[in-house]
């Protein structure tokens, strides 16, 4: 026995770091969603310092369930990971295997894949709203507008004029609305996490074994067949690697949220709790401990669905 | 069916030409061994045929007709690689019935193929197991059963033995001579390891930087090696290669005498010598021999219980009528 001592003594500094890393957060979490603790109360001041006679059991929990934003949140919250997951997974894919073939300019073409990821969240959701998505001065308005335009002066002309009269004029998409919101945190999010994606798939498409894929040759596979029952297969891990990672990273998502609609209409549970936090503490630390209990339901969620398909 | 010929074939890998113009035939029903040192373009060669690599030029020809544009699937040939590529996701029911799974065949008609090819491999309860699970010789069995399958016009092995450890490489050796021997399907082996070669084939092919040194039956590379690389290659322990006086004496530039042709005395002979090591395996002793001019060490195989130490002397006689002589060039002279 007394020869595991030195490495348990030894590894009890770091042990305890993370314990107290952790447990404090989560225990203080859990702490506060149990009593009434706002910051700013005029009638009951009270209440504007952490105690345990402040206890209020689970009516913070029922404070939250009852607000009117709550269901909305899950929701959302829900929304634009899934949606997250499924677009990066995809075009991860399909973008990994494009780049994996050896072609001139590699090397470029690969850096140039993964700079969205070093983009700052806060400045890629400007880039996005105010340059590309804005129905007005952004790409999206300018593609938009000189369509139109194109198309107005072709009803001008001869003959052809006729048939394009016929077309509608086209409507920019305002992304700032309360139920487009979401699609541009979804747009956004996707540019900045696919090339994550894509990093991870293509270091696990270089370990592929070609004799297999010669094997594959051989007995009749087509290029889809090898996708299908070779490379798919043999991605499996790594899908599950990025969704989970994903998945934690994106049910916090906040800056693109604020900066797109400061979440009108387009709260996630963060933003929530951001909300709550401005003066109702005990609320914000309910809603905190509902994310949490989301995030390991999604995450379970995930990875059976995924290792069920997968791996066969 | 399964007559392979090889017409001028040639492979450059940009401006290096790893196989100058080569003709060979297969004949139906052969088991045809490549061997040749890493690097002699054996394993190129296997491809080429297996159609995984392109012809620089020349063509191939499978049963009359020209295959060398034929895409890899359709020229009816099965392959086990060496590290028998198993799929790794897939069960080995899976596995094996892979390429009639391809073929597009009826999911009954399937299970039918991969149980008869699973009984005669011996693999029926390891049906619902994954690669993983399985031991080396068994995955070995699973490549083959997965190119039985496919019932194809010959049979492709790219040195499917050297994964496996040296007990279990005997057996395979006799699993594969055993299927051979049933199927009568035409076999073609790439190997480094002359004793397979030897063990094996109906007919070797021996090869040295893509050219082809001697095409023939084991025993006649044995006993005619057509030049000094043949000779040096085919048989274990090498062939010990005489030059000098002793080689003039013959009229050739270089003898070459098999350990096993020659006799050991420690009294008399025609060569004097001092035992380097004695390698003692029972049933043979082979012993390294010091300062017979010419030739250092010579290796001689002797009896088994001959006991001779570290700086004995020894004398070593030829056995005359097994002496092989060869001129400057290397070629045989009879």
């Amino acid at each position: 026995m007394s020869d595991r001592k030195l490495p348990r003594l030894l590894q009890t500094p770091a042990v305890l770091l993370l314990l107290v890393w952790m447990l404090i957060p989560l225990g203080l979490t859990l702490y506060f969603s149990f009593i009434r603790y706002v910051l700013n109360n005029l009638r009951r001041p009270e209440w504007t310092t952490p105690s345990i006679s402040n206890w209020r059991g689970f009516g913070n929990y029922e404070f939250v369930l009852n607000n009117k934003d709550f269901v909305l949140a899950i929701q959302n919250s829900l929304l634009i990971v899934c949606s997250i997951l499924f677009l990066t997974v995809i075009l991860g894919v399909v973008i990994a295997i494009l780049i994996n073939k050896t072609f001139p300019g590699q090397g470029i073409v690969r850096v140039l894949l993964i700079s969205p990821f070093f983009v700052m969240p806060a400045v890629n959701a400007v880039l996005w709203i105010n340059m590309i998505l804005d129905p007005v001065l952004g790409l999206q308005g300018i593609a938009v507008g000189s369509i139109n335009d194109l198309i107005g002066s072709l009803r001008e002309a001869p003959v052809i004029g006729a048939f394009f009269s016929l077309w509608p004029e086209l409507e920019p998409i305002s992304f700032r609305a309360t139920q487009t919101s979401a699609y541009a945190v979804i747009i956004m999010v996707t540019w900045q996490w696919t090339p994550f994606a894509v990093l991870i798939f293509m270091t696990s498409l270089q370990s592929e074994d070609q004799q297999q894929k010669e094997a594959a040759v051989l007995d009749g596979a087509g290029a889809w067949s090898q996708f299908r029952f070779l490379t798919l297969p043999h991605l499996g891990r790594p899908i599950a690697i990025v969704v989970m990672i994903q998945a934690i990273f994106h049910l916090s998502l906040y800056a693109e949220i604020e900066i797109v609609s400061r979440g009108n209409g387009n709260k996630n549970l963060p933003y929530l709790i951001g909300e709550f936090a401005n003066n109702n503490i005990g609320a914000a630390s309910a809603t905190g401990i509902f994310a949490v209990i989301l995030a390991n339901i999604v995450a379970i969620f995930l990875l059976r669905m995924i290792g069920k398909t997968l791996m066969e | 069916m399964g007559r392979i010929v090889l017409k001028n074939v040639t492979k450059s890998f940009g401006n290096t030409q790893v196989i100058p113009p080569l003709d060979l035939t297969i004949e139906d029903g052969e088991f045809t061994v490549f061997v040749g040192p890493s690097g002699c373009g054996k394993s190129t060669l296997l491809r080429m045929i297996a159609g995984l690599e392109d012809l620089t030029s020349g063509y191939i020809e499978i049963d009359g007709d020209d295959a060398t544009q034929v895409p890899p699937s359709e020229r009816g040939l099965a392959m086990v690689f060496q590290s028998y590529a198993l799929y790794p996701h897939m069960t080995v029911r899976k596995n094996i019935g892979f390429p009639l799974r391809m073929a597009k065949m009826d999911q009954s008609e399937i299970d039918k193929k991969v149980e008869t090819a699973a009984k005669s491999l011996n693999l029926m309860d390891y049906l619902d197991r994954k690669p993983a699970d399985l031991s080396g010789g068994q995955r070995q069995r699973v490549a083959i059963g997965r190119a039985i399958v496919r019932e194809p016009a010959a049979f492709l092995f790219d040195e499917p033995l050297s994964n496996l450890d040296a007990a279990l490489r005997v057996g395979m050796r006799l699993e594969i001579g055993e299927l051979h021997e049933r199927l009568q399907t035409t076999m073609i082996y790439v190997t480094h390891d002359q004793v397979e070669a030897m063990t094996m084939a109906n007919k070797i092919v021996v090869l040295q930087a893509g050219v082809i040194e001697q095409v023939g039956s084991p025993l006649e590379l044995y006993h005619k090696p057509r030049n000094k690389f043949v000779a040096g290659f085919i048989g274990s322990p090498k062939m010990n290669l005489i030059e000098g006086s002793e080689a003039a004496k013959h009229g050739a530039q270089t003898i070459g005498i098999r350990p096993e042709h020659i006799d050991v005395s420690t009294t008399d002979g025609m060569w004097e010598g001092k035992v380097g090591v004695a390698e003692h395996l029972g049933s043979d002793t082979f012993i390294h021999v010091h300062g017979v001019e010419g030739c250092d060490p010579m290796t001689v195989r002797a009896a088994g219980d001959m006991s001779v130490k570290n700086g004995e002397t020894v004398f070593l006689t030829p056995q005359s009528q097994n002496i092989h002589k060869f001129d400057a060039e290397g070629l045989r002279i009879e």
